[in-house]
């Protein structure tokens, strides 16, 4: 099966790198496109001041920013087309929700490997491998 | 107990606070009044009086913090839409809260008057979350939903400063000087700043805090509270610090580091279970009073002024925390209302905070790129007609 366009899941972890990785490995050899999805985690709930959302938003757009300029110098150097897209949601529902709307054909995850998370709640890749509509790579 | 083994726990309950904050990604002032309330109930602690000083000041500040933060150019272009929105939001729950605890409840009229005021607020901090995790706060219906709340919140700081006034002399200086502070900082912020600020020593936040301390003994005085012209003081000089933003972050720190958690530890030290378990009626009640009214009088506006998302632009409108507590805290501290009442009033507004938002959130949320298409689809229909006319 021919896989054209790669949606690769990034967040700045170690597992998101060996994801980006073999994503970029993977697109370079088929000649396929990529989108990178950073999803954000939510703003501080029922906060008290403008400041606490403000700050915690400034961080995020800061980190965000840096990890999307690192993607997309690893796929220039690695010759590959990609789109960084930087979205605030839900992790799992979101990685699935944009590979649908991209048209991608594979999702490429990493799997952190969080034991005592992973056993009572189910990790993030877990759960895209349960929901998305195409196959689905987790990178160990 | 001693000052310092008080002191040193409230200040290991900051710490804990933030922690929890930033590993649940909870709002830190719901987890400090949350551990205040396990404090107090746990422990045999009277509030010494230097805690209460530091919590009235801290009250002051996060009201003169709320005005710095409000977007003025943002209010300006939307205040007319935003005007009949926020009036009712605040209005409705607080006459319809006033009357239901004077006369559904039997407390006093002056205590019903904080229930009114408590219950009325529209959390600006919650409602600017939820509009910036969704995107919104680009639209013009999430600028539209952030006017109105200042709208409502004005409200909130006129009646608190303006019902509790007894008529005296010392009215004259506190508005006098109230007047001068709002109009004078301003035009002396830039020279003041430059000459004296950016040190570590940090003139600036003296200045700051000389004027806030002045306006509380000055409203002391006259009898009323200074939440109003700190709250007018902080949006005076909301434009100087969005050009200046080191300078309000410092202000933040000194506050968020200190004040502000011995602000919403001793509220919380203030709510007894006890009483929340012997009034869960009561409390149910209360929570309806400020509900049912700030979803029946902002609903019909909201369909006029956010169509087509009205439910999500109420539920947000409903939503209350900070200055709901500052209002409970000053009846408490003044002697207008007892522990009970306060009880009640602070478990209403931090229901408040969660209940209308966990809806909103799950139930109503807009997608903002469709209303950003949106938008720009009814910018461009008028356009189209013209050409076509």
């Amino acid at each position: 099966m021919p896989f054209r366009h790669l949606l690769v899941a990034v967040d700045g972890s170690e597992a998101s790198e060996r994801a980006l990785q073999k994503g970029l490995e993977l697109a370079r050899l088929l000649n396929a496109s990529v989108t990178a999805l950073a999803v954000e985690g939510p703003l501080p709930a029922y906060a008290a001041t403008i400041g606490e959302v403000e700050e915690v938003r400034r961080e995020k757009d800061a980190f965000f920013g840096r990890l999307a300029d690192e993607v997309r110098a690893r796929a220039r150097a690695a010759g590959v087309e990609i789109e960084v897209e930087v979205r605030p949601g839900h992790a799992a529902e979101l990685i699935s929700r944009v590979a649908a709307e991209r048209d991608a054909d594979l999702i490429v995850i990493g799997h952190r490997g969080h034991f005592l998370r992973d056993h009572l709640l189910g990790s993030t890749a877990d759960r895209v491998a349960e929901h998305a509509a195409c196959p689905v790579m987790i990178v160990r | 107990m001693g000052n310092l083994a008080l002191a040193t726990i409230l200040v290991a309950a900051a710490l804990a606070a933030s922690m929890l904050s930033v590993e649940l990604g909870i709002s830190v002032a719901l987890i400090e009044l949350s551990l205040g309330v396990v404090i107090g109930n746990a422990l045999d602690v009277t509030t010494p009086e230097w805690l209460v000083f530091l919590a009235g000041f801290a009250g002051i500040l996060l009201t003169f913090l709320a005005g710095a933060e409000v977007d003025v150019p943002q209010l300006r272009r939307e205040w007319r839409a935003s005007l009949a929105l926020g009036l009712v939001s605040f209005a409705a729950p607080f006459l319809a809260a006033m009357a239901f605890a004077y006369w559904g409840l039997g407390w006093t009229g002056d205590a019903s008057k904080i229930a009114g005021i408590a219950l009325s607020t529209t959390s600006l901090a919650v409602v600017y979350a939820v509009l910036v995790e969704t995107g919104l706060n680009r639209t013009a219906i999430g600028q539209r939903i952030m006017a109105a709340t200042f709208v409502t919140d004005l409200g909130t700081v006129v009646a608190l400063s303006v019902l509790f006034v007894t008529p005296s002399l010392w009215i004259v200086p506190f508005a006098g000087v109230s007047v001068a502070l709002i109009v004078g900082l301003p035009k002396l912020a830039p020279w003041f700043f430059a000459r004296f600020g950016d040190r570590v020593i940090e003139p600036e936040i003296k200045l700051a805090f000389a004027g806030l301390l002045l306006l509380m003994w000055l409203g002391e005085r006259a009898a009323s509270h200074a939440v109003l012209p700190a709250f007018v003081l902080g949006l005076a000089l909301s434009s100087h610090y969005a050009s200046h933003r080191r300078e309000q972050e410092r202000l933040r720190v000194v506050a968020f580091a200190f004040l502000t958690p011995l602000f919403f530890l001793r509220g919380g030290m203030s709510v007894s279970l006890g009483a929340l378990g012997a009034n869960l009626g009561v409390l149910v009640l209360l929570f309806a009073a400020k509900m049912l009214p700030k979803l029946a009088g902002v609903y019909p506006l909201a369909r006029r002024y956010c169509a087509p998302h009205a439910p999500f632009t109420t539920l947000l409108m409903s939503t209350g925390l900070t200055f709901g507590t500052i209002s409970s805290l000053y009846g408490l501290s003044a002697g207008i209302i007892d522990e009970t009442q306060f009880s009640l009033l602070v478990a209403v507004v931090v229901l408040s905070a969660i209940v209308p938002t966990v809806i909103a959130q799950r139930l109503f949320q807009p997608d903002a790129a469709e209303e950003a298409r949106r938008e720009a689809a009814a910018a461009r229909r008028p356009a189209l007609e013209g050409e076509g006319a």
